[in-house]
This record gives C-alpha cells, sequence and structure tokens, in this order.
C-alpha cells in the first residue's frame, strides 16, 4: 500500500535540549500505528513536528509534500487532523460547534456573506452542520450535541475531542492518548470507534498510547521512542517482547 | 414537535412586541429621556464592536476612544472640508476604522493581554493628537460644527427622528454581530480566545481572523463616532478621553463576556449609571452642599461597581440574568 506520511531523519532540538534525534517511520493509508514510549520520549513532540508547531530538521512528507514549513492552518487544510491530550476544546460552546470548528477548512463563507446572513451563507452552514450532526452519531453522543462542553465529564470530553478532529473528515489523524481519563468503558467505546473508523474510512492513523493492552489489541504496528530517539518497529506481537522495549519502560534491573 | 415549533414563534413574538415598544417609544417622552435613549442607543453600538474585538476574538483594546474619534473627525473634516452628505461621511468613517483597525491589529499577531492593550493606546494618542492639530491648524479652537444631515429630503434633527435612525442601525448592527458570531467567522474567534495553537492545528489562519476581528470592530466603532459626530452636531478632541475607553471596557465587563446581549445591558448600565447616582444624591439631605462632589461620587461609585463585577460576577449582567430567570424559561433548555 501506499505509504501516506513519510518522517525521514527528523530531529528536533530547544537549545541544547535534544527532543527528537532522527526520528524516521512511515504511515500507509488504512493503517492504525501507534506510536508509543515512556514519558517524556517526544511522541506529542512528533505530533507538534507534523502539525507544523515546532520547526525540526530532516524532511516529513505526506503524500509525497513536505510538510516542513508549512503554518499549522495549511497542514490541517492538506487533511491532516489531530486531536489534543488534554481535549482542547471551546468550554462555553456546544458539542456541535466545537465540531463545526473543526470543518473551518472546509466551510466556504464569507465574513460578508456571514455578516449580512445571505442565503447562500446560511445553506452553507446548514450542509455542514448536517456532516457534523452524522459525526455525532458516528460516535453516539447524540444526546449532548447541544450541550456547552464545559458542562459535560471529561470521558465525554476527550469523545468529542476525538469527534472534532473526525468532523474535519482528515486522511490522516493524529491521536493524542485518546484514552487517557476514560474509564474501562469509554476505552472500549473508543476502541470500537477507532477500528470502525480504519474499516470504513481508510484512514491512516497515528496514535499515541499508554494502555499497552489496547496498543496490543488494536494496533497494526508499533513505533517505539525513547529519548528522542527510534527504538524498535514492527507488529505488536514481536515489538513488545523486544528486550530494548521492556528495559525502556520497566528501567534496566 | 409542537413544543419544540411553538417556542421560538413565542420568541419572535416577543421579540417583535419588544420592537415595537422601542419604536413606539418615542412618542411618549419627555427630550431628557430621549436625548437618554439615544446615547444608550450609541453606547450599544460601540459596546457590541468591542464586545466583538475583547469577548468574543479576545483581543484587548484601550483605543476604542481613539476609534470613535477617528469616525467623528471623519465625518466633522468631509462635513467641513467638503460639505458631504450623508451617504459619503458614514461609510467613509467606516473605511477609515477598517484601516485603523488593520493597523492596529498587527501588534496582536506578536502582542497579549496587557502588552496588547497599551499597544493600542497608541491608537488613541495618534487619532486624538491628529484631531487636535487639525482643530488648530483651521482654527478651530473648540471644535468642529457639523450640520444635521438631509435624508431623503428632510433634515434629520431632534430626539424623535435621531432615536429612530439609531434604533434602526442599533438593530442592523446587533444582527450582523450575531450572524457573525454564529458562524464560521466567530467560531474561529473563539477557537482563537480559547487556545491559539490549537486553533491553528485545526486549520484557522490565527493571524488572518486576528486581524478580521480588528477590521471588523473598528469600522462598526467608527461608524458609531460617526453617528456621534451628527448626533452632537459638534466634534471635539474633549469628547474622547481615556476614560470613555475605560467606559466601553467597563461595559462589556459588566455586562457580561462573550454575550452580545451583555454588551447592551452593559451600554445601558454604564450610560444610566451616572444619571442614577446624581438622582440618588439629590435625594439626600442638603443635597446642595454635595453638588461639588458629584464628579468624585460618580468616579468612585463606578470603580466600585467595577470591582463588584470583576470579584463576585464575572459573567456580568447577563449571568446573573441567566441564573436569575423565570425557571419556565430554563425549562426545555438541554
Amino acid at each position: 500500500m501506499s505509504e501516506q506520511l513519510v518522517l525521514d531523519g527528523v530531529s528536533l532540538s530547544f537549545g541544547g535540549l535534544t527532543v527528537l534525534n532522527s526520528v524516521s517511520f512511515s504511515v500507509r493509508a488504512g493503517e492504525l500505528f501507534a506510536l508509543i514510549g515512556p514519558n517524556g520520549a517526544g511522541k506529542t513532540s512528533v505530533f507538534n513536528c507534523i502539525s507544523g508547531i515546532y520547526r525540526p530538521k530532516g524532511d516529513i512528507r505526506y503524500r509525497g509534500r513536505s510538510l516542513l514549513g508549512l503554518a499549522p492552518h495549511r497542514v490541517a487544510a492538506l487533511g491532516v487532523g489531530r486531536t489534543f491530550q488534554h481535549g482542547e476544546l471551546v468550554p462555553q460552546m456546544t458539542v456541535g460547534d466545537n465540531l463545526m470548528i473543526a470543518r473551518h477548512t472546509r466551510i466556504a463563507t464569507t465574513p460578508w456573506g456571514e455578516l449580512l446572513g445571505l442565503p447562500a451563507a446560511r445553506r452553507e452552514e446548514e450542509r455542514h452542520r448536517a456532516a457534523v450532526d452524522e459525526v455525532i452519531r458516528f460516535v453516539e453522543i447524540e444526546a449532548y450535541r447541544d450541550t456547552p462542553v464545559g458542562a459535560l465529564p471529561f470521558g465525554l470530553q476527550k469523545i468529542v475531542g476525538f469527534a472534532r478532529a473526525l468532523a474535519a473528515e482528515p486522511t490522516l489523524l493524529l491521536l493524542d492518548e485518546p484514552s487517557a481519563g476514560l474509564t474501562r468503558e469509554e476505552r472500549e467505546d473508543l476502541a470500537y470507534f477507532i477500528l470502525k473508523i480504519r474499516d470504513r474510512l481508510d484512514m491512516a492513523m497515528v496514535w499515541i498510547e499508554h494502555d499497552m493492552q489496547m496498543v496490543a489489541d488494536l494496533a497494526d504496528r508499533i513505533h517505539v521512542l525513547d529519548y528522542g530517539r527510534s527504538l524498535a518497529e514492527g507488529p505488536p506481537e514481536t515489538v513488545l517482547k523486544d528486550e530494548a522495549v521492556i528495559r525502556a519502560y520497566l528501567g534496566s534491573p | 414537535m409542537s413544543e419544540a415549533a411553538r417556542r421560538p414563534l413565542l420568541r419572535t413574538a416577543l421579540l417583535a412586541a419588544a420592537g415595537l415598544v422601542l419604536l413606539l417609544l418615542p412618542l411618549a417622552t419627555t427630550p431628557l429621556l430621549l436625548d437618554l435613549g439615544c446615547q444608550v442607543l450609541l453606547a450599544c453600538i460601540g459596546a457590541l464592536s468591542l464586545m466583538l474585538l475583547t469577548g468574543f476574538a479576545g483581543q484587548v483594546s484601550l483605543g476604542h476612544a481613539g476609534l470613535l474619534a477617528a469616525g467623528a473627525f471623519t465625518v466633522g473634516i468631509l462635513v467641513k472640508e467638503a460639505t458631504a452628505p450623508f451617504w459619503v461621511t458614514l461609510p467613509a468613517a467606516a473605511i477609515a476604522g477598517a484601516l485603523l483597525g488593520l493597523l492596529f491589529g498587527l501588534p496582536s499577531l506578536r502582542l497579549r493581554a496587557l502588552y496588547l492593550a497599551v499597544s493600542s493606546l497608541a491608537l488613541h494618542f495618534i487619532v486624538i493628537y491628529l484631531g487636535g492639530e487639525y482643530e488648530t491648524l483651521r482654527g478651530l479652537s473648540t471644535g468642529i460644527m457639523v450640520d444635521p444631515p438631509r435624508l431623503f429630503g428632510h433634515e434629520l434633527y431632534g430626539g424623535r427622528a435621531w432615536y429612530i435612525l439609531l434604533l434602526v442601525v442599533a438593530m442592523a448592527v446587533l444582527l450582523a454581530c450575531r450572524n457573525l458570531v454564529r458562524s464560521r467567522t466567530g467560531r474561529a474567534w473563539a477557537a482563537i480566545r480559547a487556545h491559539e495553537t490549537v486553533a491553528a492545528a485545526l486549520g484557522i489562519a490565527v493571524a488572518r481572523h486576528k486581524l478580521l476581528a480588528f477590521v471588523i470592530s473598528s469600522a462598526f466603532t467608527a461608524l458609531a463616532g460617526g453617528l456621534f459626530a451628527y448626533y452632537r452636531g459638534f466634534v471635539s478632541i474633549e469628547a474622547f478621553s481615556l476614560y470613555l475607553s475605560i467606559q466601553y471596557v467597563a461595559m462589556i465587563i459588566i455586562g457580561g463576556m462573550g454575550s452580545l446581549g451583555g454588551a447592551i445591558l452593559g451600554a445601558l448600565f454604564v450610560t444610566l449609571f451616572p444619571y442614577g447616582i446624581e438622582a440618588a444624591l439629590s435625594t439626600l439631605p442638603h443635597a446642595d452642599r454635595y453638588a461639588g462632589a458629584m464628579f468624585a461620587s460618580n468616579y468612585a461609585a463606578f470603580g466600585l461597581v467595577m470591582i463588584f463585577f470583576l470579584v463576585f460576577e464575572p459573567q456580568g449582567l447577563i449571568g446573573l440574568w441567566r441564573r436569575w430567570r423565570p425557571a419556565s424559561a430554563k425549562a426545555g433548555r438541554p
């Protein structure tokens, strides 16, 4: 299968501190690619490099096009969606409106048309509301569509954050610890949604996760980071048995 | 279904009734009250524009009086130098405001909060300086006289006519603001206000939308300034002190950040507040003895009210209303 996302020798340092040291991997369409490693290994930094928030050395290509030097909003417009560790939603806005934010690059209205409430602008808004409603149905949170996000419990907010990333209809989805802070039941729901997306939408997914059971059960391939270096890569059954990986997680005996 | 269908209908009916009352108000009132009404409506336009910028897009500004002055002077100068009509001067004021907004929005791309507020002071002083220079240059030491505008062959003069005009403009601005905050642009502002980096990663061009907030807000503000010039018939830099900027900031804080209804309540409150204090003081025994302390008591009371809202009711008047409104209005809301 074609490689969607390619990281080629990505290095990042802040001052004298090396955060990423020549990280390379590639992700294919329809693949659930887990990125694991101990705290501080640089997992979220990898996402921030892909998103254009950090400016690393090396190269990051998405569908053959280099993302390096692109502003974050341009990267998003290319179809790169992501979630954030702490949700980072707009608390006073409803679930529906938060999801509408993610459709920003898709909604074709002008400030003039919006300000004057022109029929074309209203129709466009309706069209995207319908698309958002579909995502809301997909993750089964219809009951909360018009509830301000700040009034929802943490677990639900994480699901909303996940739904927001989906609402952008990305072709590459970056999931930053989507299961952190979720109950077991919520994790099972999340796992179900992730598999449903992979099977139905043929999306490339990079997934930062600490729950090793979930990773072992779901991931197609795993890439392990430790202190900003690539430690191992491969299918779960081999990577999770790798001695270097076990040492990185448990510390050397 | 029928219940859901009936509620918006009731809402529309209530709004229509309120609109009718507002329209008919000038038929049964005194010139003093009409003037107050006009002041409130002008304040509403100004407060709505500042709310757009600060309450929705999250950009702090102390340049509001400067922008009002820019609009007023654009009208004043165009009337004085070119006897330009209403239809030219007001759009010109809005365009002048938009350009100034673009220019003074630029620091927002680098600065935040207090630093941004201080940079917006530059706008204030530059506009006031230029206005003062114009007054001196033309020998108009006290200010520019602005003749009443002509509209469809009629001279727009008197409290009633102005009340109706300002009501229409304020309603239009309210509607425009409402449309904006409920659309792509308004949602982008909310996202930027919540978290800039996240907004960018969601595909929002942060710089562009910040500047857009400054441009739109400043255009409306300058429009209010232009209307003020016509309404007062007189433009002078004296009318646009820094205290005016602070009053507008007070309006959106007291009214309730992030709410258009809050901007209107805040405008109402801050405009009427000094009259209330005056009335309260005059009921005291030996009121004439305090007459000299009127200004001081006004400032002091205003400060106390500000502190009260900042500490005890950060959601402002609109927050109070949301908490105290009848249970029936709350029920049925998700």
